[in-house]
């Protein structure tokens, strides 16, 4: 789908089309490390240039006739693409990262074709960045890729999404509107050691180049596509959705191989449901998911992550003078403990059954919404852990921005969600050009 | 004696009434004035489409922009409202959509897309004091204040720039960003001219300005108003480009679906 999105992409000179203006970025991000572990540097765990590029180009035109010599007839493709009102986004960063010695990449952010081929649908294949759902960096039915290694070093937010490739099937019929998303496994990137440390049971505890875990995805075969449905509507100002999702888990959660530390990612089943809307002078949001892992359905496997429950509210007011605040606060519930536990063996690491986390965004504007100053706050009484997140940005004129914030993981336990993050607590800088 | 009884009853009488005798030559009380220019400055049409940059500049003379496609569909005169913002510009914004479902009795709905995260983010929106994008410009200056809200005195007729107008003060009932609002108003197309809005020193602190007017299809338009924020000496211009009226732009332009895929063929 890439490659057809990418020669389409390519072939547009020969058509005679132009393509629209690039826009994007450059950017300079620098994170001093304020904490020791094992990963491979000790002072900065962020060091890196980059250059993000986007167009799109939009097909017009009815009768469309082609300037190549190659043909004298009408380009039908294209004639079809115009006629169904189509787009072909572009977004790629060039990166050089300092981290890994200056090493320079190409990542492919979005490369995909949208288009409305009836009145009440539209499609769009190709590489893209999917996201549903009523979360603030909580997420429960979204269960599309993210990179939480940019999350924890500092990178912009944007960049906690990681692109699917997928094919987005829209239909918007009067009784509900429906989104169906096809696409190949695609895991969420996590610390792995050498950049950031974290809970390693084989090494059992905070590790960082010392871990050597291996990760097995599921091989790439359409059995193991990935499928996720959102059915919404709005009744009045209130918003309802449902949510299926049928794929792996998106992190490393179960074993499959102790001795070879090999890790792997179960198949998982994921129902919910959520509502949105506005309440006492603010919006309130509901979330539920029942994370159904279908290798381990009765919980009696050690080996395999158990079914799981989770529930998110949230509440955001704006409080006027630019001062917003936001609440929210996610329960998650381990089905068949019992058995988990009772299935455990002497030396393996006990989870909790429940985890409660709480967290806090405020953000306040400063000179015409040119100074932004925000807390995010996470906290979880249960795992006696929590994150904090302070951020302020300056937009120094309409092209340069710089952004100063830092990333506080912490935690009483090494094993738990941001305690096995606290020696990668770092401040980091960016400055950000935009053309 | 009785002379000075008889003038203290006409001088009660003028305090009392004095206003509605102005009125009566006009026909129209400041409430009726007020209530016009609501429906001529934000209701005309049925729909209206414009190319909207703002420019906002600092007492520093530091220039920022705003590029922005506006679309706006009306559900009843003087009541619920749909609009839809695309962002042109600047271009750490570009692609950013933002809609709003305006309801006079209560708070709007507001979405905002951001096309980095490929997020339909709901806007708390109880706040219709904050600044619109940054501009000096509040929600409210953008989409409308029910004239309900405040009581209004037609304090005299005036003259500016050459056109007729009403002069009418107006007194929030509940507490406001301003405690008192003096507007100019056309008396011919009721279009705002002028407005100062005051603050608890009774200052002038925001002032806006209408410094074009033209026909758009046969509607009145301010093509270019001017707020400036006279305490901080930044203003903010906008300009409205390529207005059209009435285009027949439908419901379904006003949904999330669109907030995603922006309609090409209304932005451009």
């Amino acid at each position: 789908m890439i490659i057809m999105s990418g020669a389409l992409f390519f072939n547009l000179e020969e058509v005679g089309a132009d393509v629209s203006k690039f826009h994007g970025f450059a950017e300079m991000d620098y994170g001093a490390k304020v904490s020791d572990d094992n990963t491979k540097r000790d002072n900065f765990n962020l060091l890196e240039q980059r250059l993000q590029l986007k167009t799109m180009y939009t097909f017009e035109g009815e009768n469309y006739e082609p300037r190549g010599v190659h043909s004298h007839k009408p380009n039908v493709v294209y004639g079809y693409l115009a006629e169904k009102s189509s787009v072909l986004n572009f977004k790629g960063d060039f990166t050089v990262d300092e981290y890994f010695s200056g090493k320079t990449d190409f990542e492919l952010r979005e490369l995909n074709i949208t288009l409305t081929p009836y009145r009440l649908m539209d499609a769009q294949f190709g590489r893209q960045i999917i996201t549903w759902g009523t979360g603030d960096y909580l997420f429960v039915n979204d269960l599309f890729p993210k990179d939480y290694i940019s999350f924890f070093i500092g990178r912009d937010d944007e960049y906690l999404k990681k692109p699917s490739d997928a094919m987005k099937l829209s239909f918007y019929p009067s009784p509900a509107n429906v989104d169906f998303v096809v696409s190949p496994f695609e895991p969420n990137t996590i610390p792995e050691g050498d950049r950031l440390s974290f809970f390693d049971s084989f090494q059992g505890g905070i590790a960082g180049v010392n871990s050597d875990r291996d990760l097995l995805e599921p091989p790439l075969q359409l059995s193991n596509n990935e499928y996720a449905l959102r059915i919404y509507r709005n009744f009045e100002s209130n918003e309802l959705a449902f949510y299926y999702f049928r794929g792996f888990d998106k992190n490393p959660t179960s074993y499959k191989d102790e001795a070879a530390r090999q890790l792997f990612y179960p198949r998982l089943d994921v129902y919910g449901t959520s509502l949105r809307g506005p309440t006492s002078g603010g919006i309130g949001n509901i979330e539920f998911g029942y994370y159904n892992s279908r290798e381990d359905s009765g919980g009696n496997n050690r080996l395999i992550a158990n079914s799981l429950f989770k529930v998110l509210t949230g509440y955001e007011k704006d409080l006027g003078s630019d001062l917003k605040i936001g609440l929210q606060y996610l329960y998650e519930q381990t089905s068949d403990y019992g058995n988990y536990k009772a299935n455990l063996l002497p030396t393996d690491f006990v989870f909790d059954e429940s985890r409660h986390l709480l967290a806090q965004r405020i953000t306040k504007l400063y000179k015409n919404q040119t100074i932004a100053v925000s807390l995010f706050n996470f906290y979880s009484p249960s795992n006696r852990d929590g994150y904090v997140r302070p951020t302020a940005s300056y937009n120094i004129s309409d092209q340069w921005k710089a952004t100063l914030g830092a990333n506080l993981p912490w935690g009483e336990d090494d094993l738990t969600e941001f305690g096995q993050m606290k020696r990668n607590k770092n401040v980091f800088f960016r400055a950000r050009y935009s053309f | 004696m009785k002379i000075v009884k008889i003038f203290i009853i006409s001088l009660t009488f003028l305090v009392v009434f004095g206003h509605k005798l102005v009125l009566a030559q006009g026909g129209l009380s400041a409430y009726d004035i007020i209530t016009q220019s609501r429906l001529s400055f934000f209701y005309a049409g049925d729909d209206m489409k414009a190319k909207v940059l703002m420019e906002l500049v600092n007492k520093n003379g530091q220039k920022r922009v705003r590029e922005l496609t506006m679309l706006r569909k009306d559900y009843e005169e003087g009541g619920n409202q749909k609009y839809f913002m695309y962002f042109h510009q600047p271009a750490d914004v570009k692609d950013t959509t933002f809609m709003v479902y305006k309801y006079p009795d209560k708070d709007d709905d507001r979405w905002l897309f951001i096309p980095a995260i490929n997020l339909v983010k709901r806007i708390a929106a109880n706040d219709k004091y904050s600044s619109f994008v940054g501009s000096d410009f509040t929600y409210e200056d953008v989409s409308g204040r029910k004239p309900e809200e405040d009581t209004h005195t037609l304090l005299r007729k005036d003259i500016l720039d050459g056109k007729d107008c009403y002069v009418i003060e107006s007194i929030p009932k509940s507490a406001s960003e301003y405690t008192k609002r003096i507007s100019w108003i056309d008396a011919t197309d009721f279009l705002p001219l002028k407005e100062e809005f005051y603050d608890k020193q009774n200052e002038v602190y925001r002032r806006f300005e209408a410094q074009e007017i033209r026909g758009m299809n046969g509607v009145l338009t301010i093509t270019k108003r001017v707020m400036k924020n006279t305490k901080t000496g930044h203003r903010s211009e906008a300009t409205f480009e390529d207005v059209e009226y009435n285009l027949g732009i439908g419901d379904d332009i006003f949904s999330e679906r669109y907030l995603r895929k922006a309609p090409v063929q209304w932005i451009k």
